[in-house]
């Protein structure tokens, strides 16, 4: 009889707090279950609140993997890119989320990780190393990931140049790229503020862009990122925001 | 209140049996003896060992009293932190397997855990004994409904063997809190498996020599299996003398068999753990517990002799036959 193949999960080795911290974690039933409560009740927030509206939804992924970025205004903007997600998706989907914010002490660690399913990046000397574990998350098909590839927040509402890390998750895989806009979440929660006000939040998805053709290297990257950027800067014109 | 429900939180006679308190002294003992053991043979351990040992011995002043003090506290207390375990150990042979990511068996899996919890709190030996079948039953079933038989039997294995030894197993600890007297009863198992740990491992560093499970877990010698055997079987004998005084279990042929079912099933119990760790290819089955790995690597000892214990001392004396069975179903009406 052949050998039975297994596959632990890629955290097994690591102690509870490393864990929530591990961009190898990978969530089990309770935290699967806690997350899709929580979707649903942002996703009914959002809705009710912002009047949230969804434009190209037929663009959005159908499976795994795949890697949504957008404009980053606000502290409500990955939890609008999940809710246009389907349920089915949405749970198998991680936003990347700064280790200086969201992964702090042991509190903040598992609301993040648990509650929200975030991966923490630290956004100070991230090495190629750090990335690794994204990349390889994305190549076994393990889950979608929401990423802002500007690396913080706009200050003024305005889009910052992107930063080359996206390039280096996905150039040279098949993993699909979904660039999307937010118009909205800047007049409802601007850097500084903590109570988000009733505007009107838009999300445009625009057509999935593949980086199979472009090498791992920093060429290849920039290339990337190139086309993102500019992918993300139209979909900001259709919506009549010259950024 | 009714009687049934009054029970499962009566904490006032927590440490009325004379057997309990004994146990305790014996725990405390242990707690007070190890480090002056560790100190008296400091010179003799590597700085390694010495590390590993403390490390070990910081981690059970910590889990041992959040263990016990649910346990002894009152029956429905008992029960509650046994499922907890259950449902830790489960956490991690899924996690280790790759089970884990089959969320609809794990699901079924943890229900069947709860259900047998249930079972146990409302003293309804029917329904415990139903939930192993009917627990397997529904694995097999639910696993076809994805229509993808490929991997199927491995999916359907893996969860019915962590049901049988996690759920069912391990959930016959829970279950014995029925007996007034389950305090002594599960203090019993759980110090002398403890124990046979030790045993086996000071015996086996002492005289062992000849390995007899080289591949399955090379630090494992004769020496410690009979040391251990020998020793665990006169604690276990001693104590049970202690626990059944003056029932149908209180003749020493019994309570020698009692102690080798103790020795031989912890024993097995560890090589079973030792064989699913090798076959997956891993070390520890997790690194929550500093020292020791993971809650299965503590309760692997414990899988084979729950079951095992409870039937033989079951099949002499009962479980709470006094008492009213099906506590809550039978308000229910059903």
């Amino acid at each position: 009889m052949d050998k039975w193949t297994y596959k632990p999960a890629a955290d097994t080795q690591l102690q509870p707090l490393e864990r929530l911290q591990s961009t190898r974690r990978e969530a089990g039933l309770v935290s699967v279950g806690l997350h899709a409560v929580t979707t649903v009740g942002l996703r009914a927030y959002l809705g009710a609140y912002h009047r949230l509206r969804v434009i190209g939804r037929e663009n959005l992924p159908q499976q795994t993997p795949f890697v949504l970025i957008a404009n980053h205004e606000s502290m409500l903007d990955s939890l609008v890119l999940i809710s246009a997600l389907p349920l089915r998706l949405r749970i198998e989907t991680s936003p990347v989320a700064a280790g200086d914010v969201f992964f702090t002490n042991a509190v903040s660690s598992f609301l993040s990780a648990v509650f929200m399913n975030a991966l923490p990046i630290r956004r100070r000397g991230v090495t190629t190393h750090a990335l690794e574990d994204l990349r390889a998350r994305l190549a076994e098909g393990r889950g979608g990931l929401v990423l802002f590839p500007e690396g913080m927040r706009s200050r003024d509402g305005r889009m910052l140049p992107f930063k080359s890390g996206l390039g280096n998750l996905v150039a040279a895989t098949r993993v699909p790229v979904i660039p999307c806009h937010l118009d909205g979440p800047y007049r409802a929660l601007p850097f500084g503020k903590s109570v988000p006000r009733p505007a009107r939040i838009t999300v445009r998805i625009g057509a999935p862009l593949s980086f199979e053709a472009q090498p791992n290297t920093r060429e290849g990257w920039n290339e990337v990122v190139g086309a993102c950027e500019s992918a993300v800067r139209g979909l900001a014109a259709e919506a009549g925001r010259a950024e | 209140m009714n009687a049934g429900i009054e029970y499962l939180f009566s904490f006032r006679d927590a440490l009325a049996q004379p057997a309990t308190r004994v146990f305790l002294w014996i725990i405390l003992g242990a707690f007070v003896a190890a480090p002056i053991v560790m100190l008296a043979l400091h010179g003799r351990m590597s700085e390694a060992t010495r590390r590993d040992a403390w490390v070990r011995y910081r981690t059970w002043l910590l889990i041992a009293p959040a263990f016990l003090a649910p346990v002894l506290f009152a029956p429905a207390t008992a029960i509650v932190a046994i499922a907890v375990v259950s449902i830790l150990c489960y956490r991690e042979f899924a996690r280790a397997t790759g089970l884990f990511r089959e969320r609809s068996l794990s699901a079924i899996v943890a229900a069947g855990i709860v259900l047998v919890a249930c079972a146990s709190l409302d003293h309804w030996y029917g329904l415990f004994a139903a939930l192993t079948p009917l627990t397997v039953i529904v694995i097999a079933a639910a696993a076809v409904l994805p229509d993808s038989p490929t991997g199927y039997l491995q999916r359907v294995s893996l969860a019915s063997v962590a049901f049988l030894l996690f759920g069912s197993g391990l959930g016959h600890l829970g279950y014995i809190a029925n007996d007034p007297g389950y305090r002594a009863i599960l203090l019993l198992i759980l110090v002398s498996v403890q124990l046979n740990d030790i045993f086996a491992y000071v015996c086996g560093k002492s005289f062992g020599r000849r390995k007899l499970f080289p591949r399955t877990s090379p630090g494992k010698t004769l020496g410690g299996h009979l040391g251990a055997l020998v020793l665990t079987t006169a604690f276990a004998a001693a104590m049970g003398h202690v626990v059944f005084e003056g029932t149908a279990l209180d003749r020493w042929p019994a309570l020698i068999a009692l102690g080798l079912i103790i020795s031989v099933g912890g024993q097995l119990g560890d090589l079973v753990l030792g064989s699913i760790k090798r076959d997956i290819g891993v070390k520890d089955m997790a690194a929550t517990l500093p020292g020791h790995g993971g809650f299965l690597d503590r309760m692997n000892s414990s899988l084979l002799v729950a079951p095992a214990v409870f039937h033989f001392v079951g099949y002499a004396l009962g479980y709470g036959l006094e008492r009213e069975p099906r506590v809550f179903s039978s308000l229910l009406g059903f």
